[in-house]
């Protein structure tokens, strides 16, 4: 039984490790000196004085982080109607219907999606660039937001809005008043990974941004073809910072349960 | 020769002991109830039983033999859970079946065996039923079935019936009650319903705070409660502090009541419990007691009704008659309905002390 | 709601539906049936049947595809059970959860230095003697990256499905006499099926589409369905053949979502 337990935690200490291993690798030559991942020669600041001037990187992070913020407000705007729609949809087979359609964008490969969005924009006739990105990432964004309210709102008990109702609300007020912090931890959640998809997208974002704008996973992508540049280093270690952050934030308000939420 | 024996069981999660003292014995071919509040440790007991957990000191023993540390799959107990735990991926055939196959039983056998079980707990033609088909009170027959298929020498019951409604509840006692008879193996059912403990029960375990307050049959465990937590927790009372005269007399509020208790020192300090349902009404002039009516509370098979004596005590008592609120009544019972409670009285002492007066009453 | 403002409310979801998933949907289909002069034409499906390339690229990019998941599969089931049992198993699997927060192209870009020529892999090698290999721009690397990339997303669903299940069911199988390794085998096992056949969605699929890692570490060759549909579509400029590998991919993975749905009737024998 003991060592058993040892043996399982050897495993999941080697995986850990490996998991962990590439990340520590692109942060460890990003204080080289040097300009490859060969070989450390001295630690130096150097990558990173390069990435903090870098006017191009530095207005890709910004348009990645716009683009990520406009499509995370506006899919949780429609992927919450949409859910709360979902959910009054009283022809059970026809809900049915929509919440197949609504996972498309979650199962379908990134390369269908930026493919067929390529043609469709095409199709209409839309200019490649900042407005095909946003809305593409709007689209695949929205069922993300579906899925994550939707058990909320199946979570809700009638009698609350029923009890709004009886108390003399108004439709508007027992909506904002009862239903949407009934729901909150759902929309939160479903605007959190909205986020994420977005800042991490980069196959559909390839397909649909033109050549003028770029996003941050597609400036990766292209330095990365030409070769190691330890700027790119420099770049995940912020990257990495910026998500230990994230995610301290992330746990911080969705494990804790916000005393107002009455769980 | 008990099948099953706890001599000085203790068990403690970290700092938290749950299980102080723990001893007794188990007769083969019984209905126990071992019966506590909730967080008493009842459940605790069944799962040292089942071999979910192990004693921190003290020994088990099974069949005369000590299972202290032997894992649950080597018990020869079958154990009923309260949320029925049946596999979701497998049908009710499958589910009762489950540890026949483990045992490399014969298909034939096994088929026989399901039907049986299927019969005794009246689902005849379920079998090939899926889970989410049945009722609650079907999953719960499942749950039974598929724990007495193996012929357990011990089958313990974990608030099997909590999950079911008041009727069916009701009904579901009664069956496992003639279960229980007709297959002949020891029953131990955890409850927190002293009703229901008091309907089915051969013996009783009241349990609190990890010690066992009492044991017995339910009627002496009603009729004489040995504490104040067990009158208290069986049954409705009316518990009032009074004094020992002498053998078979009582006083409360200095004034005194015969009774059928005696060897207890003249002068002592005692509890007396009355049943609400042994008192009776009468008029001023007749009552032990006189008293005001404060309310009354028609429940259906008989009135609740709350009167507060001369003294400043309060009664409760059950009658089938009316009364009116604000009436001066008088309250009678008979020596018999007084029982007498002495202060940290151990089972034993109390047995003994019976023992030595219950010749000259008779 | 009156049914004006209920459609008010709920026109832009219908919008989205329409405009950006049945309309890309029809249009990658439609063209699919699109010649390079833009006449209707089954050419393209002609094409990819007859062409010896495009079928064993379509072969090879599933059995790299069930390769990945393999071994991911093995890998996580042990990794998701572990964790499982643990008291602070919510911190282990924050761990576990943590890398995929950091940008999949800059994991593949750590590779490229680890796999290198003169990278720590080569290096090792050479140390202990057994020389240094072409690493880099092989499909054993583009597997390695793309199972590394998608292990947690096999290890979450099956860490969920065993969290899922109720203690007492364990219990209730040891009860009835079954040793641990048999209440894993027909209890835990079966019960965390659609947690594996989740996480078999999860890594299949995108492992059949992952273009930028045979890019990047299978080197510039054409070895995945993904790639083929990239290719067709921003370098050679011809989008029916794009769309007609699109539409072999989009069936491929209804295949897999098929086989691996489970909407409560595959537990039936």
């Amino acid at each position: 039984m003991k060592k058993r337990r040892t043996l399982s935690k050897i495993y999941l200490a080697v995986i850990l490790i490996l998991m962990y291993a590439p990340i520590f690798y692109l942060i460890y030559y990003s204080f080289s000196s040097g300009n490859t991942m060969d070989g450390f020669k001295h630690f130096s600041w150097k990558h990173y004085q390069a990435l903090f001037v870098d006017t191009r990187m530095i207005s890709i992070v910004l348009n990645t982080i716009i683009i990520a913020l406009l499509a995370a407000l506006i899919s949780t705007a429609i992927g919450t109607s949409g859910a709360l729609l979902i959910q009054h949809i009283k022809h059970r087979a026809w809900r049915q219907n929509v919440l197949v359609l609504n996972n498309i964008l979650m199962v379908s490969p990134d390369v269908i999606i930026g493919a067929s969005f390529l043609i469709f924009f095409t199709f209409l006739g839309i200019k490649l660039g900042f407005w095909s990105v946003l809305l593409s990432h709007i689209a695949f964004c929205i069922p993300i937001v579906v899925l994550m309210v939707l058990p909320k709102v199946k979570e809700l008990p009638r009698s609350l809005t029923d009890a709004a109702f009886d108390l003399g609300a108004t439709r508007w007020q027992a909506f904002s008043q009862v239903t949407i912090p009934g729901i909150m931890d759902g929309i939160k959640a479903g605007f959190f990974m909205a986020l994420t998809y977005s800042l991490d997208d980069f196959a559909v974002t390839f397909f649909v941004t033109g050549n003028g704008f770029s996003t941050l996973s597609v400036e990766i992508y292209s330095r990365a073809r030409q070769g190691i540049d330890l700027e790119i280093n420099a770049l995940s270690t912020v990257m990495f910072l910026v998500s230990l952050v994230l995610v301290y934030i992330y746990y911080r308000f969705s494990v804790k349960p916000s005393p107002k939420g009455g769980r | 020769m008990a099948i099953l024996k706890f001599e000085g069981v203790k068990k403690q999660f970290g700092d938290n002991v749950i299980l102080k003292d723990i001893n007794f014995e188990i007769e083969e071919g019984k209905f126990y109830t071992i019966l506590g509040p909730s967080g008493s440790g009842k459940t605790t007991i069944l799962r040292l039983i089942a071999g979910f957990d192990f004693p921190n000191a003290g020994t088990i023993y099974f069949d005369g033999q000590k299972i202290n540390q032997l894992p649950a799959n080597k018990r020869q107990v079958n154990t009923v859970f309260q949320d029925y735990a049946l596999f979701p991926n497998l049908n009710v055939f499958d589910n009762i079946a489950f540890g026949l196959r483990l045992r490399r039983m014969k298909k034939k056998e096994i088929q026989l065996r399901v039907a049986e079980a299927l019969t005794l707990v009246h689902l005849e033609g379920y079998a090939h039923r899926e889970l989410d088909e049945l009722s609650g009170g079907q999953l719960q027959r499942v749950a039974i079935a598929r724990a007495i298929v193996n012929r357990p020498k011990v089958l313990l019951l974990d608030e099997a019936l909590s999950a079911l409604d008041h009727k069916l509840r009701k009904d579901m006692q009664a069956e496992l009650r003639a279960l229980q008879r007709q297959l002949g193996i020891t029953f131990i059912f955890v409850t927190h319903d002293q009703e229901e403990a008091l309907a089915m029960s051969d013996q009783i375990m009241i349990i609190n705070d990890g010690l066992i307050e009492q044991s017995g049959t339910p009627v002496d465990i009603y009729d004489e409660p040995l504490n104040h937590f067990v009158a208290d927790f069986i049954g409705e009372s009316n518990i009032i502090p009074a004094t020992m005269v002498r053998d078979f007399a009582v006083a409360i509020d200095g004034k005194e009541f015969i009774c059928v208790d005696a060897g207890i020192t003249p002068g002592e300090a005692v509890e007396v419990v009355l049943r609400p349902e042994d008192l009776d009404i009468t008029t001023v002039e007749k009552g032990k007691l006189t008293a005001t009516v404060d309310s009354q509370l028609f429940r259906g098979v008989d009135y609740q009704i709350m009167v507060h004596d001369t003294d400043g005590h309060e009664w409760k008592i059950n009658s089938i008659h009316k009364t009116t609120v604000g009436k001066q009544i008088g309250i009678t019972f008979d020596p018999e309905d007084i029982h007498v409670m002495r202060a940290n009285e151990t089972q034993a002492e109390f047995d003994a002390r019976l023992e030595s007066y219950q010749g000259v009453v008779e | 709601m009156t049914t004006k403002k209920h459609w008010f409310f709920s026109l832009p979801y219908y919008l989205w539906l329409a405009l950006f998933v049945v309309a890309p949907l029809v249009l990658i289909f439609y063209q699919s049936f699109q010649g390079l002069n833009g006449h209707f034409t089954v050419q393209n499906y002609v094409n990819f049947a007859e062409s010896g390339v495009y079928l064993k690229m379509t072969f090879n990019s599933v059995w790299y595809a069930f390769l990945i998941t393999v071994i991911t599969l093995i890998i996580s089931y042990p990794v998701a059970y572990i964790i499982a049992q643990f008291k602070s198993r919510d911190f282990w699997l924050a761990l576990i959860i943590m890398p995929t927060w950091i940008n999949l192209l800059l994991k593949t870009y750590a590779f490229i230095g680890i796999l290198g020529e003169n990278g720590s892999i080569n290096n090792f090698l050479r140390f202990i003697g057994i020389g240094s290999h072409q690493l880099l721009f092989t499909d054993a690397s583009f597997m390695l990256v793309a199972a590394y990339i998608e292990l947690p997303f096999m290890i979450l669903p099956i860490y969920n499905s065993i969290v899922a299940i109720r203690p007492s069911l364990i219990n209730a199988s040891l009860d009835l006499g079954a040793s641990r390794w048999q209440t894993f085998r027909r209890v835990i096992l079966p019960l965390t099926k659609n947690g594996v056949f989740a996480g078999i969605q999860a890594v299949f699929i995108p492992s059949l589409s992952l273009f930028m890692i045979t890019r990047l570490i299978g080197g510039n060759r054409v070895i995945t369905l993904g790639t083929a549909i990239e290719e067709h579509f921003l370098t050679t400029q011809n989008w029916g053949m794009g769309s007609t590998i699109g539409v072999v991919l989009v069936v491929a993975m209804l295949i897999v979502m098929l086989l691996t749905d489970d909407s409560g009737k595959g537990v039936h024998r």
